[in-house]
């Protein structure tokens, strides 16, 4: 027999239809649940509630918020960081001697990978180098705010980190004092299609691990039908070895703001988003009060920008997942097309972009695409800032001209030597990138380059593996991360993920071949890049232990 | 062009890859697609490869670009799919077995060599209808997205993380759930984890017979699966215009009835106080002899006929010319009566036509929906269905209505309006339309007549009085107004909220009023849709099944009329209108109707003032009833004739868009029962008629022939398909999907002015709450079918509802009996609280003869259409000693 077909006309189906989100007349409905759990509603009180309030069935809310890790814990929980660098530096035993003294969560990751391991308490302050012994007796007390991470310029000069190598530019006056919004009022004189034209000419790809070409994203989103289109600033850096997206909210949040108006200029956006994680919170607070003072002082124009904190999924960090979220539904990513710049949240066209890419744009729009373009290498034009965990001898952010050697950044910035004397390895860009052996590293750092070698930039966090690391235990770790973080939309990644931590979790040799199967079954099938991805480092180890 | 599988094929926009191959006949695993919707891009099945890139990529939500070649079959897809499958199944779904003849998702485990465990399982059987076995779920989502995309019950849902992720209803057991059971997701679910529970162990049909659904004015395709003599099954027709495969649970699975061991298969005759079974030539002959008589001795006054709006076309079509004809009486009426009468006429007289304007499809293309007095997901599910997800997809809905009904709560805003006022809301609403600007002077002005009278009219109106008269805030009725008109021209979906009142008729025409001021009839997505109770209650007026009217609507007071039906019958209708059925019941009552010919309707459960019923038809010396059961009417009757049931006979229906559809009959009537159009022939044979129809199309010609205006074009070989759409007054006409487009049938529209009077049943001393009866989802009117099916377990009795406040103050505990006591009789039922009942009103259903519900309504009619007050009726409740 066939199926009940939908007896909706073409103009309103679409993978945007309505389900939760409008229908609960609240704007993101997940923020009102999450404002509910953090006073001590459960779950399904707090998605009732609200549900009844507009008259809706609270069921699919109901199932969306419990996709969330954040909306599902107790709000009263430490989140211990269990991303990879803070894995490889004693997270697991942070976790078991705090797991004695109350509620504890992992969560991937807090953004502190060098000062890992690191903790974050359920009154917001975080905690880093954490040792087991102490943080039981010293947690309840206020930490003292970790000093930010040494910024390094090896650029001709710096473009994103020229405010964050500097100083705190967070207060509107400083920012201003440094140029920002200056490029924003030029650019209105410019027009929109000057801007587009600007990064046209820059070559800027996107910095959030994908690559896409910045510019061809928001003539899509220009070019597409609509009025009410929105900008979003993805500031869900879930990558573990990632943090430049954090210190870049924290301390220049006037030039993320300020590339998301050039953008919400360019493609004729009525309003801006910005999408922080839940694991950032003085991101959070320090955005939020900066968004309030751009406002207050009326640089932002007429662009109204909220900032919404994320829930707790590493998923969400891809734009799809992230507008599912905000739209109140499951934090799963949605097959494309539509492209969101088509149809994006709530079904308006909608560019996704990350902090970095946005904090490039103002310098591109200022000095001219052909400055940007200038740098780096023909196909991978500017800079690009990395991210060196605790593991490196001189651990930080260091900004980059594209096309210098991964080696020289390894032993020139992070002050280790490339070789098996001090590192296994490194994880390159998160757990969706690549692990490479020491001897892996002469690459040079540009798309192309990296490409031919199947190597993943991703958002360009680098974790050192020390001589003699657990590499099974890595193994597992990564594997374990996947299974937990998979939105459990597709099958190879939900069903793969889960036969994949089962099998890592016994005997790693005899379960080699099955292992190798289901990974590439992951990578060849799943629906998105998480799942497409996330096994390549896994089968890089693999295949270590296995010539081991 | 491209090419798949070295198979040239031009892209067409947007198509995938997946549909692009279907359209080559090319069968690709697509576990999670549901046509017609979103791709969900889930199961990652339909992987297929495709030049240039190095992995596969699903063709679910692949568009099929230019120049792109695509391979679905190769060694490396098949290994992937086998490791998927076998993933899936593994992971999710151990009962599940290759199997060439199992499920979808089985006889791809079977082609692509996934053995499965087949291991036992238990499922979740709490349901009467439905069953769920969560060991056979491979997370698909179909039902999830079916169950909120097409139903709109949101049931099934995903819930828990990503690799934790599962299946879930939202209840502990099945049977909780807030499940309408439209089966939707059984037909979407791939692998078998959602089953029907009257099919389970049904043999497979030997044959589907496509008919239009028995029950209520929606008019929903149906294919009737037989096998062994008896239903199997019932499916939604795919692709058919009204429900395109989607059925409600009454559609889909109330079909119980027709095997019952309590169906009449002989004709009945009574002797003393005691039925007894005859011949059917006994049956017929006693019934002349006695017709005659009567006829004879006390005139053509004494008798009449009432068809049922169950009745086809053609049977209501030979009753009413059997009596016009035959006994030369005009009393004959049906049970539109009691229901739409108020709508049909108020329609004829601001129209023209007593009929709607618009058509199902406007659902689809309304920016604004306004709801008033029906509640259609629970009535008319599949126009429900429809129009909850044309509102989800962003049109406004307004919703007037004394209870929440389901879709009120979709609404903005909702308008809790007191049982009754009706006038005082909508004369507010045009007063605010016209003083401020809102109206659509141009459509007003080319369209409309009588415009100046009503402004006059409500300019002296007091908003603050009109709003107080209705129980409605004086700025939630201005706001209303403005929003209705800010909206653009919105589509009327009314109920019998508005037409089952002493102001019914005026209900309906202030309603017309609003809808004429905002330009509402004739544009697109736009218009009037009374929806109709009754498969065919739209097709028995239609007949001629009313007292002043001929077939298609021609009065019999017009001597022109007159003689063309002299011409086509042999014999001319009387010239004065006839009774309506309450005037017959009270003439009965009174001696004066001694014969009444009852067609498929059960009056003694489902007309007001019950015992006056029940006296009348005490009283009179002959009363025929054609039935399936013997129901409270017919344990009063003289002579029952056992009738074929719905699924037994043939013939057509009319919706309430006006389509005429064909009802074809699935099995053989059980016994000696027959299709009521043959009892009606062969009693007219019986009375010396030379009638002879070869079949139910010969009826439909001469229907043609009679009001070939409307009909002209009708007949059977032209309505396959989706029937066709009156007016259709020649073969070659298509049919008329919408009325009144460019101009009025009666030239212009009429506004009108009108002035609200509060029930006789309002503010009754010693009656201090307002009873308002209707229909629950699970059943359906008197409940002679639905209450012998599963179904009769999902709403096993009558509940009173009634605001939590009030049954708070009157101290009785949900579950308990109460009394329920108005003027005109008393009545018992369980009390239910409910949010969705405003204080001060209260409902009760009348599915079940031992309610008595019909006791409590009392004699008020509508003036002008003789409908009964079924939805205003003074009560108090009390607790039972």
């Amino acid at each position: 027999m066939g199926m009940a077909t939908s007896i909706l006309d073409d103009g309103t189906r679409s993978a945007t239809r309505l389900r939760v989100s409008e229908p609960t007349g609240a704007e993101f409905p997940l923020v009102r649940v999450r404002e509910r759990r953090r006073q001590g509603v459960t779950l399904a009180d707090a998605a009732a509630e609200l549900a009844r309030a507009a008259g809706r069935p609270a069921a699919p809310l109901l199932a969306a918020a419990n996709s969330h890790a954040d909306l599902l814990a107790s709000p009263a929980a430490t989140r211990v960081c269990r991303g990879t660098s803070c894995e490889l530096r004693g997270a697991a035993a942070v976790a078991e001697t705090l797991s004695h003294d109350g509620p504890v969560r992992p969560v991937h990751c807090l953004g502190y990978c060098h000062r890992s391991p690191a903790v974050l308490d359920a009154g917001g302050h975080v905690w880093v180098d954490v040792e087991p012994d102490r943080i039981v007796g010293e947690l309840g007390q206020t930490p003292a705010l970790p000093a930010p991470p040494r910024v390094e310029c090896r650029a001709p000069e710096p473009i994103v980190t020229r405010r964050i190598g500097r100083g705190d530019f967070a207060p509107l006056s400083k920012a201003v004092a440094d140029g920002a919004w200056r490029t924003l009022e030029r650019a209105r004189s410019l027009g929109p299609e000057g801007v587009l034209r600007e990064l046209e000419r820059s070559g800027e790809r996107g910095r959030g691990g994908a690559g896409f070409p910045t510019a061809a994203k928001w003539r899509r989103a220009a070019a597409a039908p609509g009025a009410d289109k929105v900008v979003i600033a993805n500031g869900d850096e879930g990558d573990p070895g990632s943090f430049l997206d954090r210190v870049l909210l924290e301390r220049d949040p006037h030039g993320v703001l300020e590339g998301l108006a050039l953008c919400a200029l360019a493609v004729g956006a009525r309003r801006g988003i910005v999408f922080i994680r839940s694991e950032y919170p003085r991101a959070l607070r320090r955005v939020r009060a900066a968004v309030a003072e751009a406002e207050r002082a009326g640089v932002l124009g007429t662009l109204p920008v909220s900032v919404v904190e994320g829930f707790g999924s590493y998923v969400c960090g891809e734009e799809t997942a992230l507008i599912a979220a905000l739209e109140g539904e499951r934090g799963e990513v949605r097959p494309r097309p539509p492209y969101p710049t088509e149809r994006g949240l709530f079904g308006r066209p909608t560019v996704v972009n990350n902090v970095e890419t946005l904090v490039n744009v103002p310098w591109i729009v200022e000095r001219g695409g052909a400055a940007f373009a200038a740098l780096g290498t023909p196909h991978s034009n500017g800079t690009k800032a990395l991210c060196l965990n605790a593991g490196f001898a001189s651990p930080g952010i260091v900004e980059v001209p594209f096309g210098v050697p991964l080696r020289a950044v390894i032993e020139d910035c992070g002050a280790t030597p490339c070789d098996e004397s001090a590192l296994a390895g490194v994880l390159l860009g998160g757990p969706m990138g690549s692990f490479l052996a020491p001897g892996d590293c002469d690459v040079a750092l540009c798309f192309a380059a990296l490409a031919e070698r199947g190597i993943h930039l991703g958002h360009g966090g680098l974790v050192a593996v020390p001589r003699g690391a657990d590499l099974g235990a890595l193994l597992r770790h990564l594997v374990g991360f996947v299974a937990a973080e998979s939105c459990g939309r597709c099958t190879p990644c939900r069903a793969g993920s889960a036969r994949a931590r089962r099998l890592a979790a016994g005997d790693l040799a005899g379960h080699a071949t099955a292992l190798r199967g289901v990974l590439g079954l992951m990578r060849r099938t799943s629906l998105c890049a998480f799942g497409r991805e996330a096994p390549g480092p896994i089968e890089a180890l693999l295949a270590r232990a296995a010539r081991a | 062009v491209s090419e798949i599988d070295g198979r040239p094929i031009a892209p067409q926009p947007g198509e995938s890859v997946l549909a692009a191959a279907r359209r080559l006949g090319i069968a690709l695993p697509a576990l999670c697609r549901v046509e017609g919707l979103s791709p969900e891009g889930g199961c990652r099945l339909c992987v297929v490869e495709v030049d240039g890139r190095a992995d596969p990529v699903a063709a679910c939500h692949t568009p099929l670009g230019p120049e792109m070649r695509v391979r679905t079959e190769t060694p490396r897809l098949a290994a992937l799919r086998r490791e998927l499958l076998g993933l899936l199944v593994e992971e999710r779904a151990p009962a599940l077995r290759a199997d060439p003849a199992g499920s979808e998702v089985e006889r791809w485990m079977h082609a692509l060599g996934v053995p499965g465990r087949g291991a036992p399982s238990e499922a979740d059987r709490s349901h009467p209808l439905l069953a769920f076995d969560a060991e056979r779920c491979i997370l698909c989502r179909r039902c999830v997205h079916v169950c909120a995309d097409v139903q709109g019950a949101f049931v099934w849902n995903v819930v828990g993380r990503g690799t934790e992720s599962r299946l879930a209803f939202g209840a502990a057991r099945f049977a909780g759930s807030a499940c309408t059971a439209c089966g939707a997701c059984v037909d979407a679910c791939p692998s078998g984890a959602i089953t029907d529970r009257d099919r389970a162990d049904a043999p497979a049909p030997e044959r589907r017979t496509r008919s239009t659904c028995g029950y209520c004015g929606v008019g929903c395709q149906v294919d009737v699966g037989t096998a062994a003599g008896r239903v199997v099954r019932i499916d939604g027709a795919q692709g058919a215009a009204v429900n395109r495969g989607h059925l409600c649970a009454k559609g889909r699975y109330a079909h119980a009835w027709q095997g019952s061991p309590e169906r009449l298969v002989r004709p009945l005759v009574r002797r003393g106080d005691r039925l007894e079974t005859v011949s059917w030539e006994a049956a017929l002959a006693y019934t002349a002899e006695r017709l005659d008589a009567i006829h004879r001795t006390h005139g053509a006054g004494a008798l009449g006929a009432l068809s049922s709006s169950r009745s086809t076309n053609e049977a209501a079509y030979l009753l009413q010319k059997l009596f016009r004809v035959r006994f030369g009486t005009n009393h004959v009426d049906c049970c539109a009566r009691v229901c739409h009468a108020s709508t049909a006429q108020a329609l004829r007289t601001v129209t023209g036509t007593g009929a709607a304007s618009a058509c199902y499809d406007d659902i689809e293309r309304a920016r604004a929906i306004v709801i008033a007095g029906a509640n259609p997901t629970e009535a008319h599910p599949i126009v429900g269905a429809r129009i909850l997800q044309r509102v989800r997809a962003g049109a406004r809905l307004f919703v007037l209505d004394p209870r929440r009904t389901e879709l009120a709560a979709w609404a903005d805003p909702h308008l809790a309006l007191r049982p009754g006022g009706n006038v005082a809301l909508l004369n507010g609403v045009a007063k605010v339309l016209i003083e401020e600007g809102l109206a659509d002077a141009g459509y007003v002005a080319a369209r409309c007549e009588g415009f100046e009278a009503l402004a006059r009219h409500l300019g002296a109106l007091s908003l603050d009085e009109a709003a107080h008269q209705a129980g409605v805030a004086p700025d939630a009725l201005r706001a209303f107004a403005r929003d209705l008109a800010a909206s653009g021209p919105a589509l009327y979906v009314m109920g019998l909220g508005l037409s089952e009142l002493v102001q019914g008729v005026a209900s309906v025409r202030a309603l017309c009023n609003v809808a004429l001021l905002t330009g509402a009839i004739g544009p697109l997505g736009a218009g009037l849709l009374p929806l109709r109770g009754q498969n065919n209650v739209q097709g028995n007026a239609d007949m001629g099944s009313m007292p002043d009217h001929l077939t298609g609507y021609q009065p019999v007071a017009d001597p022109a009329v007159r003689t063309h039906f002299a011409a086509l019958w042999g014999a001319a209708p009387p010239s004065r209108p006839g009774a309506t059925l309450p005037q017959m019941l009270e003439a009965a009552a009174r001696g004066e109707l001694r014969a009444l010919w009852v067609q498929g309707e059960d009056l003694a459960q489902s007309d007001p003032n019950q015992r006056q019923v029940m006296e009348a038809l005490e009283r009179l010396e002959l009363l025929v009833v054609q039935e399936l059961f013997l129901t409270e009417t017919a344990q009063r009757a003289h002579v029952v004739f056992p009738a074929a049931g719905v699924l037994e006979q043939s013939g057509t229906f009319t919706n309430a868009e006006r389509r005429v559809q064909r009802v074809r009959a699935a099995l053989p009537p059980p016994g000696e029962a027959r299709p009521d159009w043959e009892v009606i022939e062969a009693a007219a044979r019986a009375l010396g008629l030379a009638w002879k129809y070869a079949s139910p199309g010969e009826v439909l010609d001469e229907i043609a022939r009679a009001a070939p205006a409307l009909f002209g074009g009708l007949a059977e070989d032209r309505l396959d398909g989706d029937g066709i759409q009156w007016p259709c007054p020649s073969r070659a006409h298509p049919g008329t999907a919408r009325l009144h487009v460019e101009r009025f049938l009666s030239g212009r529209a009429r506004l009108s002015v009108l002035d609200y009077a509060p029930s006789p049943e309002a503010d009754v001393p010693g009656f201090p709450l307002t009873l308002v009866t209707g229909r629950v989802r699970d059943q359906y009117n008197v409940g002679t079918m639905t209450r012998r099916t599963p179904l009769a377990a999902l709403a096993p009795e009558d509940v009173l509802e009634l605001a939590p406040a009030d049954a708070d103050a009157l101290g009785i505990p949900d579950g308990e009996v109460a009394r329920i006591v108005s003027r005109w009789g008393e009545a018992q039922a369980k009390l239910r609280r409910s949010e969705r009942i405003a204080r001060g009103t209260c409902f009760l259903s009348f599915h079940h003869p031992a309610s008595h519900t019909n006791r409590l309504v009392g004699p008020q009619r509508d003036p002008e259409s003789d409908c009964p007050e079924y939805k205003v009726t003074a009560v108090r409740v009390e607790r039972l000693a």
